[in-house]
């Protein structure tokens, strides 16, 4: 077991933060150069505006620009923080969605423990080169599965007990502090507002004005950290990638797919399918003999066909998926959401992990020479292309097997 | 008009006699200056990265005038160079033309290199016809800068002259000319003109509306003598898609407002409009230069990751438009939302949505003959119309639409491919309209009776007319005057409708980059004043990823 020390670092307004880190066993690095990954979870491309959110607009001008970026399945928040950091698709990570079937425990579970995650991420394996690193985290199930990693890591708090996740404003101070204090070479950073008011609104009556607020605030937020950066001198070392994990869709209250019912009432499939549900994407588990799995496949597709509201279904193998997203991945239209096993278990709005929600904001941005300004590039940026940008601006080698993402920097 | 008589010598000593050495070394935008065999001038088309459409028509003798039947097959040759005096002659060959063809020359020049301006120009018994400009689309993978397409629609000859394609002609920026259909027009003289009394600024040739296939080639080389049109044509390649006019006005698949029994059956005359369009456009009818191999018109133009542009035929596969008894009174018909109708046809729709879906480029641009934005009175939340029609299925779904010729009168198909974009996560798609003689900037609601608290995905700018009447041409008044209120109610009632010009005719300027795609709106003068002059009069842009279209300042430099 690696020995690892915790540190008090006073923050703004007199709280202290509590950040607990491992020892490097490595010569510290002699480079200046910085990264700084900021995920603002759920934001929608076209909501980064010089009007709304002119620190984040004017980052994104003064960088360069992926309007064509594209979240991957399934478009949510812990696969896709995977694979930013890992830089390499879900069937290699082991963590396709937020919520699997574990078959072995027999238990619908998030993939939140260290070791769901079977890949080598950055934090890992900047270490060797003596390049510190930081996770600054605002969901409690991020902080759960990237675990012991970083160098340095802050503990989400305090947490909202609806939304599971520590406001903007807390993320920030921990973010500004570790950078000031412990000045990692890499921080990745998750802001959850965006995400959790499209989450936590049970209602929908007000979540226009708290989505708008949310988007104020963070753009405030990654002001301070940009002028923290600035006064610190660190700017023109620093690379700055801003991006969103998944987009985000809204559905009435009526616009509810449930699967459970209509695979129940299959006679292959009654009480031989567990269901995952991802908000806009239905994991389906056939839990029968192994010899009936394909007929099962087949009457699963038939069956979710005919249900309103259902999109598509993909055998997880097309999307890139693992054996740990089940037998059937089914999405739903813009719109609707998924609400299985029981039609009132997913109340929320505000939902993604469908089509519908895989555009996102993504730039390149920062001080340092290597950003290239004022550009928009036609590419199709992906969420895994963050590990590979930031692995070649410390001269990293590629991982094991390569990087299924690429470098976002040339 | 009869064509001089082409003895060799007279023309050879006639050419040299008037245009001095012209004859071989005219350059581009002299098509005026073109020697008598080839009268119609040149154009080109439909640009690919290595090849594009060349297109002219020779007179070989003087009997051989359009849609004669006369004259004889003859040999012309085409060369493709990088210099305009033809010293780097990169691609060449020959074809045949006879009156089969009507004397018209089209053929796909290869071999040429990607985002490249080159020269061109035929040869017919050793003389060379004017010189005309074209540009090569960007290679597939490439990411280029910028695009700047002219965009036009509906030029009536009867109703005026056609400034907008001069001052187009004059611009030397762009890369094409998207034309959104409408390109001539069927009406006899005296049908349909300049303003309420229809005066005819110039008379259509046949003097007769167009039914047979000599009326659709005569009238087809009356425009192709137009000076404005030659001199566009020579310069800039075009992208075209036919409207209802190139057959007959509100054209479906089976009929035409303007088809009566006794001009015969309608898909023979249809049929030979198709001929006839296949042989005077620079345009792949039926996927191939080649004349009479299909007359599938939508196709895909790709230039490189920028952008894609989808070129839609919204007449030959849709149904009879709906009832509307004192159009422009809104229709109450609940037809328009049957979903059994279809203004794209099955086939289409599907090679629509892979154009949407495939994102081989960022900006999917698709050129859309008549308007897919909701107008209609009052905008009905899809919650409420679809439970009410659950009770009486009377309701157009969106509301009641004022032109049940555009989407707004096939509203199913429309919800699908709305409903496409918004499943799959769509961003950055632009339809680009003519039809309507009136210059509109939307945002395209997924429910137009929520918006904006239910979303755009995707924008539409609409080009006014190059002279075809507009609203207040046909009421009489003066500019800027009913039609203020008229643009106010729409968007009053359309919350998604942004701008809104019914008054002026022009053309239009699209600009596209990586950040936005911003469309200028240019108007001219009187149409009936030979030399009317241009000026900018709006523009409106969408931002990367936003789908919601916003005013800009001024025009792209």
């Amino acid at each position: 077991m690696r020995r690892r020390a915790f540190l008090q670092v006073g923050a703004a307004g007199g709280a202290t933060l509590l950040f607990s880190s491992g020892a490097t066993g490595t010569a510290h690095a002699a480079t200046r150069r910085r990264a700084y990954v900021l995920v603002v979870d759920g934001c929608k491309p076209g909501e980064i505006t010089t009007a709304l959110t002119p620190h984040l607009a004017g980052l994104r001008s003064d960088g360069t620009d992926f309007p064509r970026a594209r979240s991957l399945p399934v478009m949510e928040t812990i696969p896709n923080h995977v694979m930013m950091m890992t830089g390499v698709r879900p069937d290699r990570s082991g963590v396709p969605a937020n919520s699997v079937y574990d078959r072995g425990e027999q238990a619908v579970r998030d993939l939140d423990r260290p070791d769901d995650l079977r890949f080598p991420t950055l934090l890992e394996r900047m270490r060797p080169h003596g390049l510190t690193t930081g996770t600054v985290l605002s969901k409690e199930y991020l902080y759960g599965i990237f675990g012991t990693r970083a160098t340095h890591r802050w503990e989400p708090a305090p947490v909202v007990p609806v939304s599971g996740h520590a406001p903007d404003q807390f993320t920030m101070d921990a973010a500004i502090a570790m950078v000031r204090e412990l000045d990692p070479h890499l921080v990745f950073v998750n802001l959850g507002d965006c995400d959790r008011v499209g989450h936590s609104d049970l209602t929908g009556t007000t979540l226009q004005a708290a989505r708008t607020a949310a988007l104020v605030s963070v753009d405030q937020q990654v002001a301070r950290f940009v002028s923290m950066l600035k006064d610190t001198g660190r700017w023109q070392d620093a690379v700055v990638v801003v991006l969103a994990d998944h987009s985000m869709d809204w559905s009435l209250p009526h616009r509810v797919v449930s699967l459970a019912p209509a695979l129940d009432a299959d006679p292959l499939l009654a009480g031989n399918v567990q269901i995952a549900d991802n908000g806009g994407a239905d994991l389906l588990y056939w839990t029968g003999a192994a010899e009936e799995r394909d007929a099962a496949v087949a009457r699963m597709r038939a069956v979710v066909a005919g249900v309103e509201g259902v999109l598509s279904s993909h055998e997880p193998a097309a999307l890139r998926l693992g054996p740990e997203a089940g037998d059937l991945v089914v999405y739903c239209e813009a719109g609707w959401r998924f609400s299985d096993p029981e039609v009132y278990a997913n109340p929320i709005p505000g939902n993604h992990g469908h089509p519908a929600t895989r555009p996102i904001p993504f730039f390149v941005s920062g001080g340092h020479r290597v950003v290239r300004r004022g550009v928009s590039s036609t590419a199709v940026a992906r969420t895994m292309d963050v590990a590979p940008t930031v692995g070649a601006f410390f001269g990293l080698g590629e991982p094991r097997g390569g990087y299924d993402g690429r470098s976002r920097l040339g | 008009m009869t064509p001089p008589d082409l003895d060799r010598r007279s023309l050879l000593t006639g050419a040299a006699g008037a245009a001095g050495a012209a004859a071989v070394t005219l350059t581009a935008g002299d098509a005026h200056a073109a020697p008598p065999y080839f009268q119609h001038g040149v154009a080109s088309g439909d640009p690919h990265p290595r090849s594009v459409v060349l297109w002219t028509r020779v007179t070989p003798t003087a009997a051989a005038t359009p849609g004669s039947g006369r004259g004889p097959r003859v040999g012309v040759r085409w060369q493709v160079a990088t210099d305009r005096r033809f010293r780097r002659v990169v691609s060449s060959g020959t074809t045949t033309t006879g009156p089969g063809r009507d004397h018209t020359v089209k053929v796909e020049a290869g071999g040429l290199s990607p985002a490249t301006r080159y020269f061109y120009r035929f040869l017919y018994d050793g003389v060379a016809g004017p010189t005309g400009r074209t540009r090569t689309a960007p290679a597939a993978g490439s990411s280029p800068d910028r695009l700047r397409f002219g965009v036009v629609s509906c030029a009536n000859l009867q109703a005026g002259w056609f400034s907008a394609y001069r001052h187009l002609a004059d611009r030397d920026d762009l890369d094409a000319v998207i034309h959104l259909g409408d390109y001539l027009y069927e009406y006899a003289p005296g049908e349909y003109g300049y303003g309420r009394s229809n005066v005819n600024v110039r008379p259509h040739e046949p003097p007769r509306e167009m039914v047979a296939l000599a009326d659709y080639r005569q009238r087809h080389a009356q425009y192709k003598r137009d000076p404005d049109l030659q001199r566009l044509h020579a310069r800039v390649p075009f992208v075209v898609t036919w409207d209802d006019h190139e057959v007959a006005n509100d054209q479906w698949r089976a009929g035409a407002e303007n088809h009566q029994p006794d001009e015969g059956d309608y898909l023979a005359r249809r049929a030979a409009a198709h001929r006839a369009y296949d042989e005077w456009m620079p345009v792949r009818l039926g996927g191939t230069a080649d004349v009479g191999d299909g007359t599938r018109l939508y196709r895909r133009l790709r230039f490189g990751t920028l952008a894609e542009l989808s070129m839609l035929d919204l007449r030959s596969y849709r149904d009879q438009q709906a009832a509307q008894p004192a159009p422009p009174v809104p229709s109450t018909d609940g037809g328009v939302s049957d979903p059994a109708r279809t203004v794209t046809g099955d086939a289409q729709m599907a090679w629509l949505k892979e154009s949407l879906a495939s994102d081989r480029a960022q900006w999917k641009l698709v050129g859309n003959p008549v308007m897919i934005a909701p107008v209609v009175f009052p905008p009905l939340p899809a919650e409420l119309s679809r439970g009410v029609n659950d009770v009486t299925g009377l309701l157009p779904e969106d509301g009641l639409p004022y032109n049940v010729d555009q989407w707004d009168g096939y509203t199913a198909d429309r919800r699908e491919v709305f409903r496409f974009l918004a499943d799959n996560g769509i961003t950055d798609t632009v339809f680009l309209t003519g039809d309507i003689h009136s210059g509109w900037a939307c945002d395209l609601p997924l429910d137009a009776g929520t918006y904006p608290l239910s979303p755009s995905v995707a924008t539409e700018f609409v080009g006014t007319s190059v002279t075809s009447n507009n609203l207040k041409d046909i009421t009489g008044s003066p500019p800027r005057t009913t039609s203020i209120g008229v643009e106010t109610a729409i968007k009053t009632a359309n919350r998604h409708v942004k701008y809104l010009n019914f008054d002026d005719h022009g053309y239009a300027v699209l600009d596209v980059t990586g950040a936005r795609t911003q469309m200028d709106y240019y108007v001219i003068g009187d149409r009936a004043d030979r030399n009317a002059g241009s000026t900018w009069t709006a523009s409106w842009a969408t931002d990367a990823t936003t789908q919601k279209v916003r005013p800009v300042d001024g025009p792209v430099a």
